[in-house]
Parts: structure tokens; sequence; C-alpha cells
């Protein structure tokens, strides 16, 4: 189809969906004025059932845990697939690790980066990392949890990277654990679902002690599927970063002459 | 009993751990790990299928059971066509398992966990009771047949089939959870069963936008017009046990979902109104243009690909027309035509690895030493069409008694898809006439998927055919299944028992009554389709000795340009094209609702 | 129920909207994935405008009392894991869209006619 006729056929049915949506959204409850019964009743029943004041991630990990379970998978099987679709070629010279292919960021300009930046940066990485480790173990108390905790925790290997501290960045991304804890993180989640099983409840049942509100080591399997959820994120974001810095450096080294 | 959370929970707990272990595992080892987990779904589902004719019951993860008609969890509902689905899933998997046994090229060892999450996904799917949850196991699904579409990255065309496919059926998930969004801000409830009884007899604009958007989501999964443009590219360019699935049972599931959808929360809205008329007339066009246009190809994946949209039309037509004799039919079509259509792509597989290319064309006379597949192919044809013995002549003689003009559209796309079919048996297998008219897409991506190319077939890739093509006949000659189809149908449509069995717990099932069907008609329209499909083939293929005035065939194989270009490989078209049909649907729900 | 009042729904139609004309008139592979985020941004901004309560608290009980007035803890959890999974989604998408270029040397929709059917 042309550009244009395409577009004329976008607009004729852009102005039908928007009437549809409008027509919707003229016939909502008021903004503002949330009435639904499911928000409340769990707004007050978390801190009592489950010693968490974190309402959201009480949700997230606990009533609706087993959404919560599928949608860590999504973010296991994307990255698979980011892994599947960039893998080595057979036949293809790889980026080989250690000094020799050089510096990534040479593919920049020369310009070297001021030693204040380069200090401050390492030193933040460190932050980061604890930073990252505080949030996705308070989870259940503040907003927060293993999600974000995770990408502050992948997050971290790129400010080393951009210090141009390369050979720690290539040493930590790169290391065969990174794999192996993305797995068991992903596996984690659902074997403390069948931990509820195997006690005779439900699946995703909170069968550990509840602990006292307000404490970091409370909430149940909540902290502690956070924790899984944290590792699995962050090795799996490190993961995507890896093999897309991989597919750089050997397009790199194939354009050398 | 078991518990159905293992539905779930051991796929994907197997894949997890394959993903970690990638680098330590042999082979043989993910291997026999995935294919004993499939078989171990597969025995689960069956178990629950038939524990569901008698008593259906719903699981609540997390022990949350309601507090009075407040949901306050997740639930699984576990009923006859849920669970029928789910073991279809398990069973199509195990074999496509089997299929890539060693030889397939894995892609690193990244195959088997995909592979794994894509069986958890669909099977959850199929027995969710919560519609965000529904939304979740799609997003899911889709993620894993993204990843798996675009498995084989030598050459550019799968990684454009890959991307047409994730950028239609993303748009589809977002639209999918605008009309979620609606329908919690008009209920606050996100459970089927609760929302179901909270729009009761609503008919304002909130609740039709909210249908638009979700049915909108779920038929582009389902490859209905004018959202069905993914699936020929994504087929053509997927390894075959991918092809299986996606044929099988992933684009029935997204047919499932809107069924569910509106069985459980726009019953008691739309009750009275004419809106599953929408579902017949979509089902009817996308019907009978599936059927056109895969007489019209010439590239064999893709030929298929059209043939599963033609026929997830007629299910969707049997959907529409809201009885229990049709969705008792719709069930039986649902498992024959998977069965079909896998063994079929087993089949398109096999041909694959032996001469290494798809088009009809090039395998000319190639596949006469096939002398094992050949019978499977012509057998597929037939079952295609709907030929006595089979599944889907069973089927079709549940759903044309209730309204006997879709009596046209059954044998209209059940003769051109068949004779499709029959034609390339004929080309490849028996070697009559020509080689036959060659276009640009039946070159696509003839790289070869396994690792020793040419070999010879061995049992490993011939027994999943033989077992889904043998499957389909033994659905047709047994008596059993049109007893539980009904019992399935009968509690899918049944609302009132569906809330009692999320709020109490289970339902028992009501036997239905046995129902007198019309055999010797059904019989001898399944007959004519057979002998209509086999004639059309042979017409096309003897075209040189046939008059030229007289070469309909001929015609409607070759020409069709201008609708072959829409079919254009070009992600803007079809999205497009997805807004054009939202637009539709959205029109049509609105004036037959209001 | 009025359209000043309710904004943030109309809001969230108009960047569905333009999220869509970008995928739909995109000349990069690249821009088109961005429009796809672009889209799923509206139903953030959507189920957050559905749970929002006014003059309420975040739905946190740390120091706040348990019958406070809060606004609906559900659509936050159903959003922010999609927020954090999606991103990598869109790295499987465009890991599809560095391969195509590698492989097919372009990275514009119209150029990549290998399914033309």
């Amino acid at each position: 189809m042309k550009a244009g006729h395409r577009l004329v056929l976008f607009a004729a049915s852009a102005l039908g969906i928007a009437w549809v949506y409008c027509a919707g959204a003229l016939n909502m409850p008021a903004w503002g004025q949330y009435r639904g019964p499911y928000g409340d009743a769990i707004a007050h029943l978390a801190v009592y059932q489950r010693h968490a004041t974190d309402t959201v991630n009480a949700v997230t990990y606990d009533y609706r845990g087993f959404d919560t379970l599928g949608e860590e998978f999504i973010l296991f099987s994307a990255v698979t697939g980011v892994m599947l679709l960039l893998r080595p070629e057979p036949g293809r010279p790889e980026a080989k690790k250690g000094k020799s292919s050089g510096n990534p960021a040479s593919f920049r300009d020369r310009a070297t980066l001021s030693e204040t930046v380069q200090v401050f940066t390492t030193a933040i990485f460190g932050f980061s990392v604890i930073f990252g480790i505080y949030m996705a173990t308070h989870g259940q108390l503040t907003p927060g949890g293993g999600f974000q905790g995770g990408v502050i925790l992948a997050a971290a290997p790129m400010l080393l990277y951009i210090a141009e501290n390369t050979d720690a960045f290539r040493r930590i991304v790169s290391h065969p654990l990174v794999e192996f804890l993305e797995g068991t993180g992903a596996a984690g989640y659902a074997l403390i679902g069948v931990a509820g099983l195997a006690m005779g409840t439900a699946f995703l049942t909170n069968v550990i002690p509840l602990g006292t509100t307000g404490d970091v080591f409370s909430s149940g399997t909540i902290a502690a599927i956070s924790a899984c959820v944290g590792v699995e994120v962050a090795a799996g974001f490190t993961l995507v970063i890896f093999e897309y810095l991989r597919e750089i450096l050997s397009r790199e080294k194939n354009e050398e002459p | 009993m078991p518990s159905p959370a293992l539905l779930v929970a051991v796929p994907l707990i197997v894949a997890a751990l394959l993903g970690a272990l990638r680098r330590l595992i042999p082979r043989w080892t993910a291997d026999l790990l995935s294919i004993l987990t499939a078989a171990g779904n597969l025995t689960m589902a069956c178990w629950w299928t038939a524990h569901a004719l008698h008593r259906t019951q719903v699981y609540w993860f997390g022990g949350w059971f309601p507090r009075g008609r407040m949901v306050l969890g997740i639930g699984f509902t576990m009923d006859g066509y849920g669970c029928a689905l789910a073991a279809l899933a398990a069973l199509l998997t195990t074999l496509a398992l089997i299929y890539s046994w060693k030889h397939f090229e894995s892609g690193g060892g990244h195959f088997h966990p995909l592979m794994l999450v894509f069986l958890a996904a669909m099977s959850g799917f199929a027995v969710s009771g919560d519609l965000f949850n529904l939304f979740v196991f799609f997003e899911l699904m889709s993620t894993a047949a993204f990843a798996l579409c675009g498995l084989k990255t030598h050459e550019p065309a799968p990684l454009a089939g890959a991307f047409n496919f994730a950028v239609t059926n993303s748009v589809a998930a977002f639209l999918m959870l605008t009309g979620i969004a609606f329908l919690y801000s008009a209920t606050g409830a996100l459970n089927l069963a609760q929302l179901g009884q909270a729009l009761a007899g609503r008919h304002d604009r909130l609740v039709l936008a909210a249908f638009v958007f979700l049915t909108t989501g779920f038929l582009v999964k389902a490859a209905e017009f004018p959202f069905h443009f993914w699936l020929p590219d994504a087929h053509a360019v997927s390894p075959t046990p991918v092809c299986v699935l996606f044929s099988g049972i992933m684009v029935q599931l997204g047919l499932f979902g809107a069924m569910r959808l509106y069985a459980t929360v726009f019953q008691g809205c739309f009750a009275g109104t004419r809106i599953p008329w929408i579902f017949v007339v979509i089902g009817a066009a996308t019907a009978l243009w599936g059927a056109m246009m895969c007489f019209a190809e010439h590239h064999l994946k893709r030929l298929l690909a059209f043939s599963t949209i033609s026929h997830t039309g007629l299910m969707t037509l049997a959907f529409g027309l809201w009885s229990k004799a049709a969705l008792a039919g719709l069930f039986i079509y649902l498992v024959g035509h998977g069965l079909v259509k896998a063994g079929l792509f087993f089949c398109a597989g096999i041909l694959l690895h032996r001469f290494e290319t798809m088009s009809e064309p090039a395998l000319f006379r190639r596949g006469r030493a096939l002398h094992w597949t050949a019978p499977l192919w012509f057998l597929g044809g037939l079952g295609l069409a709907g030929a006595p013995g089979f599944a889907l002549a069973i089927a079709e003689a549940h759903v044309t008694p209730v309204a006997p003009w879709t009596e046209a559209i059954f044998f209209i796309a059940g003769t051109l898809t068949g004779a499709a079919v029959l034609r390339v048996g004929l080309r490849v297998f028996i070697g009559l006439g020509d080689a036959g008219p060659v276009d640009r897409s039946a070159t696509v991506d003839e790289k070869p998927e396994t690792n020793d190319p040419g070999r010879l077939v061995n049992t490993v890739l011939y027994f999943p055919a033989l077992a889904c093509i043998g499957g389909c006949m033994v659905l047709g000659f047994w008596n059993g299944i049109a007893g539980i189809a009904r019992a399935s149908a009968a509690s899918f449509v049944n609302f009132s028992g569906y809330v009692h069995m999320v709020y109490a717990g289970a339902t028992v099932v009501a036997q239905p009554a046995p129902v007198q069907s019309a055999l010797l008609k059904g019989v001898l329209w399944a007959g004519l389709r057979g002998v209509a499909a086999a004639a059309v083939a042979l017409w096309a293929v003897l075209h040189l000795r046939i008059p030229r005035p007289l070469r309909w065939p001929s015609h409607l194989e070759g020409s069709m340009r201008p609708v072959r270009e829409l079919q254009s490989g070009h992600p803007g078209d079809y999205v497009a094209w997805l807004t054009l049909g939202c637009a539709l649907l959205g029109a049509a729900v609105f004036w037959l609702a209001l | 129920m009025s359209f000043p009042a309710d904004y943030p729904y109309f809001v969230a139609a108009w960047i569905l909207l333009c999220g869509l004309y970008g995928i739909v008139r995109s000349r990069h592979l690249v821009h088109m994935v961005i429009s796809l985020t672009v889209v799923q941004s509206s139903t953030y901004v959507l189920l957050l405008a559905i749970g929002f309560r006014r003059a309420a608290y975040a739905p946190v009980f740390a120091g706040l009392p348990v019958g406070a007035r809060v606004v609906d803890p559900i659509v936050q959890a159903l959003m922010l894991t999609d927020v954090v999974v999606e991103t990598t989604v869109v790295a499987l998408l465009l890991a599809m869209v560095v391969k195509a270029h590698e492989k097919g040397g372009t990275t514009s929709p119209d150029d990549l006619r290998f399914l033309r059917g």
C-alpha cells in the first residue's frame, strides 16, 4: 500500500477509535472519584492479613501473586528471546574477551574522560548496588520491591561502562553466573509457590511466618518472592546488556579492515 | 487430584531450570525433560477434562477465597472447554518436542525453555477465570511466540516475519488492556464471574467500548479478517514445531478468549441483542477470504497458514450462532482441526528437511520417494475438506443443522482449503500435470531447520505426523467425543452454573440429553465435500487438458495480484488494517446494541 | 462526567492515537518500536487515572493509620510489573531490528519486503 493510502485509511479508522474511546470515557466515573470496592477492601485488609504496610506490593506478590509470576516469566522469555536472536553464529569471528579488542568506547572520539568523573562514577556504583539491594528487600514496607530494585542493580554496571572501567564492566556482565542466577530467580518464585502446595494449601499461599508489621523480615513470602524477583530482574537486564554489547563488538570486529 | 496450579507451575519451573543450566545440560537431557514435562501436562489436563464432565471446579491461588460477593484473588475455572484446550496444547507441544529431538537446531539451547513457557502460558490461558490473568497469559504466550518465530536468524525474512507478528500482537494486547481498564472502572472487579454479574443488563457506552477493545485484542490473536495479515508472514518463516503450535492451538486460543469473555462477562448485557451476529459476519468473511487466499498460495507453509485463517473463521461463525449444538460442534472442530493442521505442518516439515524448500513449483515430483508421508498428506487434505471419517465432518454435522445456510460457507471453505492441500499433494507426491505458476512469495526462507538436512526421514520426524492424522481419524469414529462436546458446551453457556462454581467452589454438570443428529445427511454433505475437494484439485492440476474458459481453479491460483498485494509485509500496513477493523467493529457494536 | 474535569482519560486517548499514528507512518523500525511504547504509555495513564482519588494518600501505611483515605492500590499493582516487563519485550523487538539490519542491510519498513505475498 502506498504511504498516502495508508494514511487515509488510518485517519478514517482513528476517528472511529477515538469516537469509541471517548464514548466510553465520558461514561466513566468522574476522575478523582474512585469508588471501586476491590481497592478499598485490600487497603483495609492487607496490613492485618499480611503485616505488609505497602499494599501495592501486597497485591503484587500475594493477593494477585499468580499474575506477577506470569509477568516475571514474560521477562524471562523476552531475555531468552534476546539471547536466542543475538546468539553467536558458527563461523563468525567473535569479539575476544580481554583487552585486545580494545575499549568499547573506542569507536567514540578519543577524548578521555576526566579523572574526577571517573572517580565519582565508580563511587556511585557502590552506592547504586546498595540502593538496589535496599529497594528489593524493603518492598513490603515502602514503595519498591523486586522489579524496581532489580532494575537499579542491573543499571549499576552501566556506570562502570560510562566511567570507562571496561574491564570490570565486562567481567561483571559476561560472567556465566548471571545466566544461572536469572534461571534460579525465576524458578525460585514458582518453587515458593510449590512450597504452599507441599504444605497442603493452595499454590502461592503465604506459608512463611508473617513477623511484625514494619520489620524488614515481615509479611512472609512477599519478602522472599520480592528478593527472588530482584535477583531475576537484575540478572535478566544484565544479560540483555551483555548480548547487545557483544553484538556491537562483533560488528565492530567484522568492520575492521 | 492433581493441583491445577501444576499445569502452569511445572513447565515454568522446568523452563527456568533448563535456562539456568543451559550450558551444562547435554542436548538429550533437555529434550527428554521437556518431553516428559509436556507429557505430564497432557496427563493432568486429560484428568481434569474427565473430571470436568461431571463437576466443574474453581481453584483459588494463594488461598484467597471470595469475601461475600467480592473476589479477592485469582481463580482457575476447570471446566470442560478450558481443560480440553489445555490438553490439546499439551498434546501438540509433546509431539512438537518429539519432532525436534536431537537434530533440530535448538538456537543455542534456548528453544526448549521457550517451548515450555509457551505451553504453560497456553494452559493457563485456557482455564483462567480472571480477566487480568487472561491478559498476562496472553502476553506470555505472545512473548514466547515472538522469540520462537525469530529462531532462524540466518536470513532477514524470519526477522521481518517475527517483527510484523510482534508489532501487531503487541498493539492488540494494549487495546485489550484498555478494555480491561474500562471494565475495571465500571465495576471495580477483575474476576469474570463477578464482572458478569455486575454488568448484567447494562448497555451503556462504557460497556460497549470495553467490549470493542477487548474483542479486537482477542480477534487479532485469532487472525480474523482484517486482523489476520500477520499470520501468513509468521508461519512462512517459523520453524516447523512452532508453526504446529501456532496453527494448532495458539490462534484458536485467541478465539477462545473472545468466546470466554462473551459467555461470562457480556452474556448478561447482550442477551437478546444481535451482537452475536458480528461473530457470524466476521467468521464468514474470514472463512471465505482465507480459503481464496489459501488456494492462490504456492508456499506450503503460507498455504497452510491461510487454511488456518479460513478454518478459524468457520469456528467463529459456529460460535456466533450461539447455541449449545453449535458450541458442541465447535468443540469437536477445535480438537479435530488442531490435529489435522498439526499433521499437515509436520509433513511440510518433513519436506523441508528432505528437500530444503517449501515452494510448490520447486518441489514438483520430488516427493515421489516419500511413500509414507504421501498418504498422510492426502488424508490431511481430505480431513480439512471435512470428508467422512474425520472429526471435522462430525463437527460440521453438529453445527450446520442450527442454521442451514452456513452449510454453504463450510462447503466453500472446506472444499477450497482441502483442494489446495490435495493439489500440492498431486503435484509433489505424484507428479501429475505441471509444476504450476511461480510467484515471489513461494521462495521465502529456504534454509533448513535441522542439523543434517537431506538425511532420510526417521521415526522422530514421522511419528508426530502419523499421530496427528491418525488421531483426527480416530476422533472421527469415536462415539464418546460427541458426549464430551455436548457436556462441555452446556457448562460453557450456563452462566449461572459458572457463577455458582466460582462462589460455592464447584458445580455439578447436568448431563445433556443425547441428541438425535441427522447422521445420514451429515455423511452425505461430508462425502460431497471430499469429492468436491478432490475434483477441484484435479481440475487445477490438469488445467492444460481443460478448455481455457473452464479453467477457473487456475485463475484463482494464478491471479489475484491486487488482493495478494495487500499482504505487503509492511507492519505499518498491518496496523492500519487493525485500526480499520477496530473502528468497524466499534461501529457495528454501537449500531446493534444501542 | 464532563470533558474538562475528566481530561486525563482524553489525554490517554490522545496518546494512544499518537502512538498508532507513529507506527503507521514510521519510516524506521526503531521509531516504530518506540511508537509501540507510546501506545503502551496510554494504558498506564488510563489505569492510573481510573484509580485516582482526590485528597487521598498513597496506599502505603508506613506511618499512616490504617483507615486513612488512599488511592487504589490494585491499578498500581497491575501496571508496575508491566512497566519493567515491557522494557524487556522492547529489547526483544529491538534485537529483531538489529538482526534484520545486519542480514538485510536496511532499517526501513518499506525495504523489508521479503514477505510480500
